[in-house]
């Protein structure tokens, strides 16, 4: 089978979400903690939402302002995203300082 | 006012999200909705903008892959594609796409008027070399290496260099007498060859009662007065042959301009060559009556309708018509035996001269009818007010759209150049972004890539398609003159030729002016401007990519921003 492959925004939402795992996150909070724009964040959303790794649910607010959509990882995508998060450091997360002797 | 200009803002993002959500697949609205509940949130308007343009660029790529793939449900990714990859499905879409259409684009280099079309376009590019002829330079090359007299003679005709002009048609009447005629239409083209004075004995023997030869003649006695730019006045000598040459032209019964040989010419040479190129080969005011010889016509006429208003003068009628009839005849014979659209336009004019002066005579004699008849004739025949007017203005598509189709077709070549260096680059950028171990700014770039390919393919594929359809007509023209002599609208394509010599929306004074600034007249200049244009546009791509790969550090050498997707 072919394993699927994920990238490295990919991996920094699944980070995110496994920090805090029950809570529910609104996606502009996403896009701080991330440094992600909404064309890539949502797009990852939508995916992991797609493969039932990921919840979502509006949320009312004051009358007015248009309802907000908030997400968490499922207990799948929560257990999906330990195993691979353990398997491998994403390249930019080694914090190794360039021109360093030592 | 702060407040009002942030106001705005928001207002804006909402706009544009909402507009995404209208155009988005059903399925996928909600996702929308999703990012417009966030843009209140948003810090910052300018935040807010960037992030509705976000959201609207996700769905604007969701309802372009619903076009594509129709089932697929508006969603990114399908399960055995690679879950995580971002947009694969899509990008691989959106690259058989443009494969598609850079292939289409491909095969219409197959079709004869495309490739015709192509090279017309490029035409403004290519005057540089300096020789405008280089098709028949190597046509006569290989004519020469076959031994191939028509080949010879059809250079010869069409050559605009006199003494290789004379040595080919020296070449070819010798492989084949038969062509002799040829003396006559290079010796009409060139009447300063010291060849001349041989050829048209020769010539006179062969066809006694052309009035061409006697032109040549005339033209030829003209030319020794006129030497390295100084204008001699003729003896009496010279003045007597040059009005006994044309005497000689007056009185002949016949003028052949032999350019249905030249025609028939081209109908076996170009195929046999597959010289094609409608530059050289429709140039037809090379061998067209030169003005020289519409001059002395005008010239001689004068004196002769003097003559006969002098012999009127002093009594003798007849004498002083006969002079007059003796100009109308010769301008029929012009108008009435020549192939150019010159030598009817000169034929008539002389007509015209002839008849005015047959209505002064028939009004003096009393003859008031023939008097009317030829005043009728005088006004036909008139080269300003008359039926043969406009000479050379006339064109059935007209002259506006001639232009226009030019400037499409040149535009058109231009653009499929340019996409087709996009999409060059940007799948290099592909490859490079798709090998093991790509630099992360390589991988990044592969979404932007993918996007430049389709845009690039799609504008590859509408720029051929234009030019052909453009072009198509007058590649029906360019073919129906060669192979069967027609003469249908070859002033449509004259025209158009003309036009697409020079850039779009820019005059030919304009070249005239920059060549006569810098290098004195010579073409040369031309390829030297747009050699520098190209050289520096291509440095800047060179730069702008150097700077895009190797502006970033590696990913395993210092922190990578995670802004950076």
């Amino acid at each position: 089978m072919k394993t699927p492959r994920i990238s490295p925004e990919t991996r920094l939402v699944l980070e995110k979400f496994v920090e805090r795992p029950t809570d529910w996150r609104y996606g502009y909070e996403l896009s701080r903690v991330t440094g992600l724009k909404s064309g890539t964040l949502y797009p990852i959303l939508m995916r992991l939402e797609n493969y039932t790794l990921l919840e979502a649910r509006w949320v009312a607010t004051e009358d007015g302002v248009p309802p907000r959509h908030t997400y968490r990882l499922t207990p799948n995508g929560l257990e999906y995203a330990r195993t691979h998060l353990a398997e491998a450091r994403p390249p930019f997360m080694v914090r190794q300082p360039a021109f360093c002797s030592g | 006012m702060r407040q009002m200009l942030e106001t705005h803002l928001r207002q804006a993002a909402t706009v544009l999200l909402e507009s995404a959500i209208r155009i988005a697949p059903p399925d996928t609205r909600d996702w929308g909705r999703a990012m417009r509940g966030e843009i209140n949130h948003v810090e910052g308007p300018w935040a807010a903008i960037m992030w509705a343009i976000g959201g609207a660029s996700v769905l604007a790529k969701h309802a372009l892959a619903s076009l594509f793939i129709p089932g697929r449900g508006g969603q990114g990714i399908t399960p055995d594609a690679g879950l995580f990859a971002k947009s694969i499905s899509l990008r691989k879409a959106a690259l058989v796409t443009g494969g598609a259409c850079v292939l289409a684009a491909l095969l219409f280099f197959a079709a004869p008027p495309f490739r015709q079309a192509f090279r017309v376009a490029l035409k403004p590019y290519q005057i540089a070399s300096g020789n405008i002829q280089p098709g028949f330079e190597a046509l006569a090359k290989r004519a020469e290496i076959r031994h191939d007299p028509e080949g010879l003679a059809l250079c010869a005709v069409r050559l605009q260099s006199p003494r290789e002009s004379a040595r080919l048609a020296e070449e070819a009447v010798r492989l084949d007498p038969n062509l002799l005629w040829v003396y006559a239409v290079v010796g009409m083209r060139n009447p300063g060859l010291s060849e001349i004075g041989q050829w048209v004995e020769k010539l006179e023997r062969w066809d006694p009662q052309n009035a061409l030869f006697h032109l040549i003649t005339a033209e030829s006695i003209e030319q020794a007065h006129f030497r390295r730019g100084v204008w001699s006045p003729p003896t009496k000598e010279q003045e007597r042959a040059w009005q006994s040459a044309m005497l000689g032209a007056f009185q002949s019964p016949r003028f052949d301009d032999y350019l249905n040989r030249v025609a028939e010419l081209n109908r076996r040479v170009v195929p046999r060559y597959g010289f094609y190129d409608p530059f050289e080969v429709q140039s037809r005011e090379q061998i067209d009556l030169p003005v020289s010889a519409f001059e002395n016509s005008e010239r001689f006429a004068k004196l002769r309708l003097h003559s006969g208003a002098d012999l009127e003068a002093r009594g003798d009628r007849k004498g002083g018509r006969d002079e007059y009839w003796t100009v109308a005849r010769f301008g029929q014979l012009i108008d009435s035996q020549g192939r150019a659209d010159f030598e009817h336009w000169a034929g008539t004019t002389l007509q015209a001269m002839a008849y005015r002066q047959l209505q002064a005579s028939s009004q003096k004699g009393g003859n008031h009818a023939e008097a009317a008849l030829f005043g009728y004739l005088a006004a036909k025949f008139d080269p300003v007010k008359g039926e043969h007017a406009g000479f050379p203005g006339e064109s059935a598509f007209g002259l506006d759209t001639s232009r226009r189709n030019a400037a499409v077709v040149e535009i058109s070549g231009l653009m499929i150049l340019l996409f087709f260096g996009l999409v060059v680059v940007a799948t290099s950028i592909l490859i490079a972004g798709s090998r093991r171990g790509a630099r992360p700014a390589a991988r990044s770039a592969k979404p932007v890539a993918t996007m430049v390919v389709l845009t690039s393919a799609v504008g590859l594929l509408f720029s051929s398609v234009t030019l052909y359809l453009t072009y198509r007509p007058y590649w029906y023209i360019f073919r129906t003159a060669v192979l069967n002599g027609g003469r249908s609208q070859t002033r449509d394509l004259g025209f158009f030729l003309n036009d697409t010599k020079t850039l779009p929306g820019v005059s030919p004074r304009v070249y005239l002016w920059l060549d006569s600034l810098l290098y004195s007249g010579s073409p040369t200049f031309l390829f030297y401007f747009w050699t520098g244009v190209t050289l520096l546009g291509l440095i800047g791509l060179v730069l702008i990519l150097l700077r895009h790969f190797l502006g970033h550090p590696p990913s395993g050498g210092v922190q990578r921003s995670p802004r950076v997707p």
